[in-house]
């Protein structure tokens, strides 16, 4: 499935919740809506499922030779932000009537079922009442809600949350098996860790705008937030040195003799490496690339300082 | 056309509220309350013992099966004292001035009965002074007979079985729409506060998923209705047995009730659509006046039974065609006076008709509902949605 959205914008009453948001995502990849809270991340993905309607632009979605101006029902796994099911019912009896209603037979539902529960070791569990459940697993059956029907387009609204480290994991074992399906995933998220591990392509939000986009590297490229430098020195240098050096901005020492050094803007590191020379012997140099959490915190600086402090 | 998946969503809403081990204990304890009002009422019942009552020499009693009257050979004073201290003795009958006066230690049920029996007595006593016989008396006691013939044939009286059928109708409807009331408020609010409904609706079309909704309860109110009816009729025939009686349901009228069956059906869709509608646009129920809006769908068995005894009458006649309360008046007006077959024919039309609209009223509300995001919309809000046209 091939989604085009051109320049879809959103108000509700007197907020502009998106402006003129445009992207694309290509079939069988992860696709990642990145931002803080109320920058536009939930009401995009609720025009995709078709909740509401973009005040101007365009959803354009190609699947299988057919193009739709809206993505198709049947063709969806949508996983809300605000999230639920029914608490005194069986898991069995929940995935079921979900996956009933997307259109699959019973044999085919319990099938789909048996694989999926078995992945979340939540087999055992199958006829317990939702509410028995912790926080974790039901965000768990969940997930399987939204992917039963085998949707070619499946939309998670922070799959992440609510989960310890070790679920977290399991979620990005399970969008990783989606993606070896063939399924094209769009999910919001906070945990750039995750994020960065899955996402093929990602759009970073501000204010209902777009302030970043395109693969992890186009976006290191995009961004310079912090150019940093890792060095040691065969003998010893202080931190009171380095921090007269006119090409340093910052340091923070390492283990003995090793200091991670921020360079001054504009600033190149064969300058820098003049300053450093006359102190001591070099003995490691290491430019350092910024992480995604690192340049999504620059990024938000950049658009919204009292957000990022 | 009712779509596969609202049937789905119809059949988990129709069980959701459906269990059979609550339903069979529900049955098991009506059963319990009605035998434990028959044995209670079989136990406590005074007109099986039979009572020593003492009565002076000038009064001349005969014996009934629950009363023996005696005349004691110890004084009133000495008789009054013995009642105190032992129950060999139930009431002592005294006569002052003309007048007859029971002592007895406490009030008691058969104590009607004795008075009954003393009043006979005593009309029995004036009669012989005044020299009338037993069959001038019995005239006498005899209340006039006043019959009323009704020229309009269409008419089939007033306290008929046909109007039992048309009380026992819309005892039926209540009971259907207070299941549905209960039943579709919980359902949409507590879907919404559970956070299933963005689920839902990314699955199925807001006007799917009321359908749903709608046939779901719908039937739920039809099963209540109907178990409250078969109710009804083990309640008369337990009393016809008890009663000694043969249990007769010749009264029953089939064409009425038949009729009852489309006019029930269309007229709780039609209710439970309504109450969808003001549902859908309530966002949490313990902080919404608007749940008390869903109680207007009461009003039509109300209003047919202010009219109840006048059924061909301008007030039936017009709550009969009006859609929002034909479903109630019609099938009491058949079961009173014979209609022409146009008349239910219309009415079913135009109820029909009524009830596709409002359906597609409530999808709308939920569908624009669902969009204000924890904002409750205003009347003039789910007016204007109303009357759009849109509902995707």
């Amino acid at each position: 499935m091939q989604l085009i959205v051109t320049a879809i914008s959103k108000a509700y009453a007197s907020v502009q919740a998106v402006k003129h948001v445009s992207f694309q995502i290509n079939s069988g990849e992860i696709f990642a809506l990145l931002g803080p809270n109320g920058a536009g991340k939930s009401s995009i993905i609720r025009m995709l499922v078709g909740m509401t309607q973009p005040d101007s632009g365009s959803i354009m979605v190609s699947y299988q030779q057919q193009h739709f101006d809206h993505v198709p029902r049947r063709l969806l796994g949508y996983l809300p932000e605000d999230r639920g099911l029914y608490p005194d019912k069986s898991i069995e009896k929940n995935l079921l009537y979900l996956a009933r209603l997307h259109g699959l037979s019973k044999a085919s539902a319990m099938q789909e079922m048996a694989h999926w529960l078995a992945v979340f070791d939540l087999t055992e569990r199958r006829h317990d009442e939702l509410k028995q459940l912790s926080k974790g697993n039901q965000q768990k059956v969940q997930l399987i809600a939204a992917v039963l029907h085998q949707p070619a387009l499946v939309i998670l609204d922070e799959p992440f949350s609510g989960l310890d480290p070790i679920n977290q994991e399991k979620v990005v074992l399970f969008l990783q098996q989606l993606k070896a399906k063939g399924m094209t995933v769009i999910l919001s998220a906070h945990q750039m860790a995750m994020v960065e591990k899955l996402a093929d392509h990602m759009l970073l939000m501000a204010q209902g705008q777009v302030v970043l986009a395109g693969t992890l590297q186009q976006i290191q490229q995009q961004s310079q937030p912090l150019r940093q430098m890792k060095v040691g020195f065969n003998s010893s240098v202080t931190v009171s040195q380095l921090q007269q050096l006119p090409a340093i901005n910052g340091v923070e020492p390492l283990q003995a003799n090793h200091f991670m050094l921020t360079l001054a803007d504009e600033v190149g590191v064969a300058d820098c490496l003049k300053q450093l020379m006359p102190l001591a012997e070099l003995t490691q140099v290491e430019m350092q690339t910024a992480d995604l959490h690192q340049l999504y915190l620059a990024a938000m600086t950049k658009q919204q300082p009292e957000v990022a402090a | 056309m009712i779509s596969r998946q609202s049937l789905i969503v119809a059949h988990w809403e129709f069980l959701r509220f459906f269990k059979w081990k609550q339903q069979l204990i529900s049955y098991l304890l009506m059963i319990c309350v009605m035998g434990a009002i028959a044995l209670w009422s079989y136990f406590t019942d005074e007109s099986r013992q039979t009572y020593r009552i003492a009565v002076p020499v000038e009064l001349t009693l005969a014996n009934t099966e629950q009363f023996q009257f005696q005349r004691p050979s110890i004084n009133v004073a000495d008789q009054l004292a013995q009642m105190r201290t032992d129950d060999s003795w139930h009431a002592v009958v005294t006569e002052d001035q003309g007048q007859l006066i029971v002592h007895t230690l406490t009030g008691k049920k058969w104590l009607t009965q004795l008075e009954s029996v003393l009043q006979q007595h005593y009309r029995q006593q004036t009669a012989a002074k005044m020299g009338l016989n037993a069959e001038q008396l019995n005239q006498l006691e005899q209340p006039v007979t006043i019959s009323t013939r009704y020229l309009d044939e269409s008419y089939k009286g007033k306290d008929t079985p046909e109007k039992m059928i048309a009380m026992g109708a819309l005892i039926l409807l209540f009971v259907g729409l207070t299941t549905a009331f209960g039943q579709v408020l919980t359902s949409i609010t507590g879907e919404k506060q559970q956070r299933v409904t963005e689920q839902l609706t990314a699955i199925v079309t807001p006007q799917q998923w009321m359908d749903g909704k709608v046939l779901g309860h719908s039937f739920s109110a039809l099963k209540a209705m109907l178990t409250s009816g078969l109710v009804m009729l083990l309640v008369y025939t337990v009393v016809s047995v008890f009663a000694k009686k043969a249990v007769d349901l010749s009264w029953l009228n089939i064409s009425v009730v038949l009729w009852l069956i489309p006019f029930a059906l269309l007229g709780i869709v039609l209710c439970a659509s309504f109450m969808g509608a003001i549902a859908a646009s309530i966002d949490d129920p313990n902080n919404s006046g608007k749940s008390a809006v869903m109680m207007i769908t009461w009003l039509p068995m109300v209003f047919t039974f202010l009219v109840i005894d006048s059924p061909a009458g301008w007030g039936m006649t017009l709550l009969s065609f009006i859609p929002l309360t034909s479903f109630a008046a019609m099938p009491v007006k058949m079961a009173m006076v014979t209609v022409p077959w146009w008349q239910p024919v219309l009415s079913v039309l135009l109820l029909l008709a009524t009830v596709y609209w409002m359906r597609r009223v409530a999808g709308r509300v939920f569908l624009r509902g669902m969009q204000m995001y924890g904002k409750e919309p205003s009347w003039g809000e789910i007016v204007r949605w109303a009357l759009s046209n849109k509902t995707e």
